[in-house]
């Protein structure tokens, strides 16, 4: 018990007042990075991937590429020597995002005339004219290639679509369609574990599921191996993004 | 390996190759060698001076330079000689140039016949009894021996071997970076011998090379990075057919 000088009754300390640190509310949203930014793990100078980002962003600079998503619906204008406008227009959905880098490409999908089309583009290609998102949205998978065997009502887009309207504040909304497939065989086994299909609605007898599980590799999420954690080259490359965009 | 477009909007594949603190580290005459002409020795990346004896050290003891991975030699003319010690830079190549670039291949260790020289083997099936990816026969019965330099299973990969005629797209001065068009022998980050063209196609092909060499404490303010005239520029807006 400390004594005080004065003789008096020590003055009452009250105790330090708990620090609360909220971590319930959500943190500030995270911007959208267009995929092809993230260089893959490899033995690649990063000397490489910078240098290909700053042409990347010069590219962005002169022409607008858009944020967009697998499952988004686009209409993308390209330089054509053939057609008599000398260019032409294709409106489909993307099923598809790959590559990195400057090679990044894209794969549209639409059902024209009954005929399945499909048609790959290059994100920094030069030649094309104009990328216009009609639709943004998601889906519940990253690869919609199963619409290949799915009915074509999937993939048709109307080739005369408006662009729907969105605000910006607006979450990206996501299309929980369980697409219905055609009769099998369909050019891979979706409904093996491997592809982690979430978007198909699968009317196989249940035993086929089960055997479908056969193929299940559990263990591959444990790996730690396989982890790539790209949190923090997301962050120095979004730095670096909105640094050399507001120049 | 990276995409580059044309202004006519076609697409080329192109490898980056970086010049790494490469210095000319000594100068042997033409009567010394016993060659055609004289040789210049170069060095590039440096590395590390404790792997390897005292004896090895001398050339870069004379050049001033820290040691380095990798010592080749070039045949020079008389007029196109450099004192000993200077840097070399990606700028003594120019855009539209065509070059020869030579790497150790990517070695894939004992490899058999059918990889190795490209064998058809046998079929998988109708009989065939543990035979599917052999030589065969090796030789004739009159021949009476196997000739030398019979394509047999060795070890496949990791000799040097030449890429010919390749253009010279871009030129990176900040980075010292080549963009040199297609592939180019060896694995990622090898290290890689860079020439110019001995094609006859490609003789009168460089019109203003920096002779003997680009020095950097010159008087030449060199822009950071030098275009070919027909490389799609990111600054225009988009390619479009008239």
């Amino acid at each position: 018990c400390r004594v005080s000088s004065d003789g008096k009754p020590p003055k009452f300390q009250p105790p330090p007042k708990p620090v609360i640190i909220d971590r319930k509310t959500k943190k500030e949203e995270s911007r959208f990075l267009s995929p092809e930014f993230i260089p893959p793990r490899g033995r690649k100078d990063p000397l490489k991937y910078y240098i290909e980002r700053k042409d990347m962003i010069q590219r962005r600079k002169v022409f607008n590429i858009p944020e967009f998503y697998v499952g988004s619906i686009l209409a993308v204008t390209t330089a054509n020597p053939l057609a008599s406008d000398k260019s032409s227009r294709f409106v489909g959905i993307c099923i598809q995002r790959g590559g990195t880098g400057l090679g990044a490409t894209f794969v549209l999908r639409n059902v024209i005339e009954d005929q399945g089309v499909e048609i790959c583009y290059e994100l920094y290609s030069p030649r094309i004219q104009a990328i216009e998102v009609l639709k943004l949205e998601k889906r519940l998978d990253e690869n919609l290639m199963y619409l290949r065997d799915a009915l074509p009502e999937y993939s048709t887009v109307d080739v005369n679509m408006k662009p729907v309207p969105r605000m910006d504040h607006e979450e990206i909304p996501v299309n929980k369609v369980q697409v219905r497939m055609k009769p099998k065989p369909w050019s891979k086994r979706w409904e093996r574990p491997k592809y982690n299909i979430k978007g198909i609605k699968f009317e196989l007898p249940e035993h086929k599921m089960q055997a479908a599980q056969k193929w299940s590799q559990p263990w591959l999420e444990f790996d730690m191996l396989r982890e790539y954690d790209t949190s923090k080259i997301e962050e120095k490359i979004r730095k670096e993004l909105s640094e050399e965009l507001e120049k | 390996m990276m995409p580059i477009w044309t202004k006519s909007g076609e697409k080329h594949a192109v490898t980056l190759l970086k010049v790494q603190d490469c210095h000319v580290l000594r100068y042997v005459s033409k009567e010394e060698s016993g060659g055609k002409t004289a040789k210049l020795l170069v060095g590039g990346k440096n590395a590390s001076p404790f792997s390897k004896p005292e004896s090895a050290h001398e050339i870069f003891r004379e050049a001033g330079v820290p040691r380095k991975q990798k010592v080749t030699t070039f045949n020079v003319t008389d007029d196109a000689i450099i004192k000993p010690g200077t840097p070399l830079y990606a700028a003594h190549f120019r855009p539209g140039q065509f070059v020869d670039v030579t790497a150790k291949t990517i070695g894939k260790g004992f490899q058999g016949v059918v990889k190795r020289w490209g064998f058809k083997g046998q079929p998988a099936s109708h009989g065939q009894t543990k035979t599917h990816r052999r030589p065969g026969a090796i030789s004739t019965n009159q021949a009476a021996k196997v000739y030398r330099g019979k394509k047999m299973p060795g070890k496949m990969g990791n000799i040097y071997r030449t890429s010919f005629g390749l253009k010279v797209w871009r030129i990176n001065t900040k980075h010292d970076i080549i963009y040199v068009n297609g592939s180019v022998p060896g694995h990622t980050n090898c290290l890689v011998k860079v020439r110019d063209s001995k094609l006859p196609t490609y003789k009168d092909c460089n019109k203003n090379p920096p002779f003997p060499t680009f020095f950097a404490d010159g008087d030449e303010e060199l822009p950071e990075d030098l275009f070919d005239e027909e490389i799609f520029q990111f600054t225009d807006p988009s390619v479009t057919f008239a």
